[in-house]
């Protein structure tokens, strides 16, 4: 079992009024409730505790794209992790991801992340996104028939950049170019790929013919993707191939604590913060052509794993602590307690790949480090037997031997000897 | 369906509504659905032969997948008008299908005799941006409309009894094929191939359409060479349907000029 660290980077200051004021944290939010220097705190701070969870053996670091959003202050999910490439170690650098079709021409990315492969010593993953409704067709202006298709050629672009020996010429659709010789070169030969879906069987089909990572990357936990996880799965069998459960990555919010009662103490605030502040106006969430006729059939039979009731009491702020954790929308509680939840979510939803979000919405960095020990220390060493008779061919081979080598083990050592 | 198969392109499959017979009248649907049987399109077959091909993309029509642009577009439509063994017909286009109309004139300037705008699409004022025809849904039934919204609006869709969410992957799928011409913005240069247009038009402009304010319809007859506006008040964005009597008037009267 793999442990990936991810935080959205929130903005931590919106005011308590912002849910009821103002329809949307995105695309058309006041931008005058946004203090670029506390945004840089932000920054500072979430670069910090990345390089706490390298040396604490998290196996990759996530950093993730998001335009014109308080919610996710991240527009270059390459920026950031420039930041931790060069002041990290052991862990993967984990872009997840670059939405393909924003980048003009695409051989950026290659470039970019090969920058990352060279700067990393190979700890790179290379997520490709197609990027939310938000991002590509309200904050870029993407047409949303075209999308798909701009994704696809720029994925191909991508993957030839990175693996051709000689100059090409690319005569795409939406991209034309006589050169094509990217330099650098990641130092992975072509760096493992992951995508996340939301459920599209278009993108079960393309992560199972390519052999990429499925990300299902959700905060509505257990209950709310068992029927997406399922229908994944479904469809390796069906096809005949591995189920190997590092195939699949799946978020999890977690807030570990000495006691219950501290978790709730500690955490409360900043889970309703990170559930109430994330609001968009509808529209804004399914524009037309976005997802394509098979996958909204597909969506519209599927089996709702959690209401849409449900889900707007937790933007709403109307569930209490630990009905978020009921619902599985945080795992929380001490070492023992999130340790039991996680394995049993991850043996159900057979995922090899959890991505822990160790800090949301306007959490304290004081009560994040502590997250970050108690779970590096308490809570995955006892979890990596998972899965361990499968091997896991989308990590880089590099951030598998150093997180092997230096991660914390069973028994636990004592919080002198640890990083906090 | 009618079955149009251009070389190098590719296959369109399209639902093709004909009615009347006398000069041949080509129709062209707007960004949300074709109207189907509508009460204007019957009036206008009165006398005509009215050929209302579905956009491929939209309903069961296919081939959308062959356009890179709306130039594409534009030389389907020409395909389509030869493959009926039409020439010199007058034609209709209405919102998107405005656009659509005012290309294939600009492009094949020979085929149009005479040509009516509807509330097209196509253009962009900077100083009056408008509404997003995408934005919510609640905002954008209120912009279409003078007055309340009429229960059924005119369609070409067919309920499925078993299938309880064909209404909405119509309405989905039409928009998301519209989004290929008009999203962000639905200019695609049309502003430049405008002034190419040879035939007599008739720009046609509900004013009470908050989709599009009065200032585009001006725009368009003062960009093509010979044109004359009909606004007609009391009707937004559909004003075939909010004024259908003053609508097949003023175009009857233009087409019979």
């Amino acid at each position: 079992m793999k442990f990936h660290w991810f935080a959205e980077a929130t903005y931590d200051d919106l005011p308590e009024v912002f849910p009821q004021r103002h329809q949307s944290g995105s695309v058309d939010y006041p931008a005058a409730l946004v203090d670029s220097a506390r945004v840089g705190a932000n920054y500072r701070m979430q670069i910090r505790l990345m390089q706490q969870a390298d040396r604490l053996g998290w196996d990759g670091l996530a950093v993730n794209e998001h335009h014109q959003s308080t919610f996710a202050m991240t527009p270059s999910p390459n920026l950031m992790a420039a930041s931790l490439a060069g002041t990290t170690e052991n862990a993967a650098i984990l872009v997840i991801g670059d939405s393909l079709a924003l980048y003009n021409p695409p051989v950026r990315v290659a470039e970019e992340m090969a920058y990352l492969d060279c700067l990393s010593e190979g700890r790179v993953i290379a997520g490709f996104v197609f990027g939310t409704p938000m991002d590509t067709a309200f904050a870029y202006g993407v047409p949303p028939a075209e999308l798909r298709d701009r994704f696809h050629e720029a994925r191909r672009l991508i993957t030839r950049a990175w693996t051709e020996p000689e100059p090409f010429a690319f005569n795409g659709t939406y991209t034309k170019l006589r050169y094509v010789n990217t330099l650098p070169r990641p130092v992975q030969a072509m760096p493992p790929v992951w995508v996340p879906g939301t459920g599209s069987v278009e993108t079960w089909d393309l992560v199972l013919d390519e052999n990429y990572c499925y990300g299902y990357l959700s905060f509505f936990g257990l209950a709310n993707a068992r029927p997406i996880v399922a229908g994944f799965w479904d469809r390796v069998e069906q096809r005949g191939l591995d189920p190997n459960p590092y195939r699949m990555a799946f978020t999890q919010l977690v807030c570990v604590a000495d006691t219950d009662a501290e978790a709730e103490a500690r955490y409360a605030e900043a889970v309703r913060y990170f559930f109430t502040r994330q609001k968009g106006a509808p529209h804004y969430g399914a524009p037309p052509g976005y997802t394509s006729q098979a996958s909204q059939r597909e969506a519209l039979d599927r089996a709702k794993g959690v209401s849409p009731e449900t889900r707007l009491k937790a933007t709403r702020g109307e569930l209490s602590f630990w009905e978020y954790d009921e619902l599985g929308f945080i795992v929380a509680g001490t070492p023992e307690r999130v340790r039991q939840r996680l394995r049993e979510l991850a043996t159900e939803l057979r995922i090899g790949q959890l991505i822990t979000c160790m800090h949301m919405g306007n959490l304290p960095e004081e009560t994040a480090a502590m997250n970050n020990e108690l779970f590096g220390t308490q809570v995955a060493p006892y979890l990596r037997d998972l899965w361990a008779d499968h091997e896991d061919h989308w990590t880089p081979a590099v951030s598998q031997h150093r997180v092997a080598a230096h991660a914390p083990r069973i028994p636990v050592p004592s919080r002198q000897e640890s990083t906090r | 369906m009618t079955t149009l198969e251009i070389p190098n392109i590719g296959t369109f499959d399209i639902e093709l509504l004909e009615e009347g017979s006398g000069a041949p009248l080509l129709y062209l649907h707007g960004y949300e659905r074709h109207p189907g049987t509508a009460g204007f399109l019957t009036r206008l077959a009165e006398n005509r032969r009215v050929l209302a091909p579905e956009q491929p993309g939209y309903g069961r029509s296919t081939g959308f997948e062959n356009f890179t642009d709306v130039i594409d577009v534009a030389l389907y439509h020409r395909e389509l008008l030869e493959s009926l063994g039409v020439e010199d017909v007058d034609v209709v286009g209405h919102s998107l299908g405005g656009m659509f109309a005012a290309e294939l004139a600009a492009i094949a300037p020979q085929l149009v005799r005479r040509l009516v705008l509807v509330n097209p699409f196509g253009i962009w004022l900077d100083d009056e941006p408008t509404l997003d025809p995408f934005g919510p849904a609640a905002e954008v039934k209120a912009a279409k409309w003078h007055g309340e919204a009429p229960k059924d609006e005119p369609t070409n869709f067919v309920p499925d009894p078993d299938d309880p969410h064909a209404a909405i992957l119509f309405s989905a799928q039409n928009l998301g094929s519209a989004t290929k011409f008009m999203w962000p913005i639905a200019d695609r240069g049309l502003r430049r191939r405008l002034p190419l247009i040879d035939a007599p038009t008739l720009v046609v402009h509900g004013t009470s359409d908050g989709l599009l304010p009065v200032s585009y319809a001006d725009e368009f007859v003062r960009l093509i060479p010979n044109a004359e506006l009909a606004l007609i008040d009391a009707a937004g964005h559909y004003p075939m349907v909010e004024q259908e009597d003053e609508f097949v008037s003023v175009v009857s009267k233009f087409l019979d000029a």
